[in-house]
């Protein structure tokens, strides 16, 4: 998956159009990014890289970037 | 993980009781419409049965434990072990198992204790229930399950105030030289327990004025140090880490593949949570039985309570193998792979 992949999937984690995160947003500024929104989140890094990250690393990051940089080992250039 | 199997087990009855009282899931002041639509889609919960103040998760049981026992003609003087499963008990001490033998009218032959567990406590009691049984130290073993954790949960923390109803069950096992083994599997990582509990109110943070007043947390939500803490997403993270080796372990240890399976029945979490351990461990969706939403997650009754829901009639006709996946407060996991011929169900009663 590549970065641009990855913000599509969460355009619509937060029934966002699709192209609308481009990476530097204040995830706080979302009123859907709730624990709702974390626990999707966790299951599409689950699904998509296999990967397992503490709630509390996720729950720390401020932009979209941020939670690429959480899995930015699988992501594709 | 501990993996082990039990011979000489057999299930015989499952009696499920839950308050009268419904609570429906509707919009407050603290959320709105669309909001708890959401909720609602996530957790699939739509109403839940939740207790008066004045009832105890032990009168369920004992409610589910006097219906079972007409129904499979046991005397109370035939009980060898009475068990009561619960993290809602009735007082810090006698142990609630204690007075249910004294309402029961069990013989002084009878032991009893209190197990305090929640989402994997089914599990863990059928383990407990079973080895007593194996080991000829109990003939007739009642198993009571249940938990009012309405009670504890906060009606302005929106991470559990439309998720949580109340409801005790009764199960019946007794010994039978003929039976099947049953298989299971159990684990626990207490470094998760920070993540799901009620933080005060007891010895290691005692009840003061402090605990008791509901403050503003997380995301606006407010409860106090002695109502439920929980942490979804950590929840979350350790159930998909956990279940699906869970689940393939009791596979393996049982040697059943999933065709082999009539039905699994899960701790009944959440919808999002079960349909997702459905998808990632390639379940038949047919197969996973779902009873949230008019129950709601009822803790540790929440395996018999989706039996009775859901299988009364079935289990009753034929043979079944069944898989029950038990999971959460602790953190804490047990699984069991049953092999039915048939099981006296009662469907879910009103009390």
């Amino acid at each position: 998956m590549t970065k641009r992949e990855f913000l599509l999937h969460l355009d619509e984690l937060l029934e966002l159009e699709a192209g609308t995160i481009k990476g530097d947003e204040l995830l706080a500024s979302w009123p859907k990014w709730d624990s709702l929104a974390i626990i999707a989140f966790i299951a599409l890094i689950d699904q998509h890289f296999g990967a397992s990250v503490p709630a509390i690393k996720i729950m720390n990051c401020r932009t979209p970037n941020d939670l690429a940089m959480l899995v930015a080992e699988r992501l594709q250039n | 993980m501990s993996v082990f199997a039990l011979p000489n087990v057999r299930l015989l009855g499952v009696a499920t009781a839950v308050p009268a009282r419904r609570a429906p899931i509707e919009p407050s002041q603290m959320v709105g419409p669309d909001d708890l639509n959401k909720i609602i889609a996530a957790t699939g919960v739509k109403s839940r049965h939740v207790a008066a103040s004045e009832v105890c998760a032990s009168d369920l049981c004992a409610g589910a434990a006097r219906r079972l026992m007409e129904k499979l003609g046991w005397e109370a003087s035939s009980v060898d072990l009475i068990l009561f499963v619960s993290q809602t008990p009735d007082f810090v001490m006698p142990a609630t198992a204690c007075s249910l033998h004294g309402r029961l009218g069990l013989a002084k032959s009878c032991g009893a204790f209190d197990i305090n567990l929640g989402c994997s406590g089914y599990v863990y009691g059928l383990s407990i229930a079973g080895m007593h049984i194996h080991s000829r130290a109990a003939r007739r073993v009642l198993l009571l399950v249940g938990d009012t954790i309405s009670k504890v949960a906060s009606d302005r923390d929106r991470s559990v105030a439309f998720l949580f109803g109340d409801a005790g069950s009764a199960t019946a096992l007794d010994f039978s030289a003929a039976e099947t083994p049953i298989h299971f599997v159990t684990g626990s990582d207490g470094a998760g327990a920070r993540h799901l509990q009620i933080p005060a109110g007891m010895f290691r943070t005692p009840s003061t004025e402090q605990t008791r007043a509901q403050q503003s947390r997380e995301s606006g939500n407010l409860r106090s140090d002695e109502q439920l803490y929980m942490n979804g997403p950590e929840i979350f993270n350790f159930t998909i880490r956990e279940v699906p080796p869970l689940v393939n372990t009791l596979l393996n240890a049982s040697g059943w593949g999933v065709n082999d399976i009539d039905y699994v029945v899960m701790h009944q979490a959440n919808r999002f949570m079960l349909d997702y351990l459905v998808k990632r461990m390639k379940l038949p969706a047919d197969k996973v039985i779902m009873a949230l939403e008019e129950y709601g997650n009822t803790s540790s009754a929440s395996i018999p309570l989706a039996i009775c829901n859901s299988l009364s009639a079935r289990l009753a006709r034929a043979p079944a193998r069944i898989l029950l996946v038990g999971f959460g407060v602790g953190f804490s996991w047990g699984a069991a792979a049953i092999d039915l011929k048939s099981l006296q169900v009662e469907p879910v009663f009103e009390m």
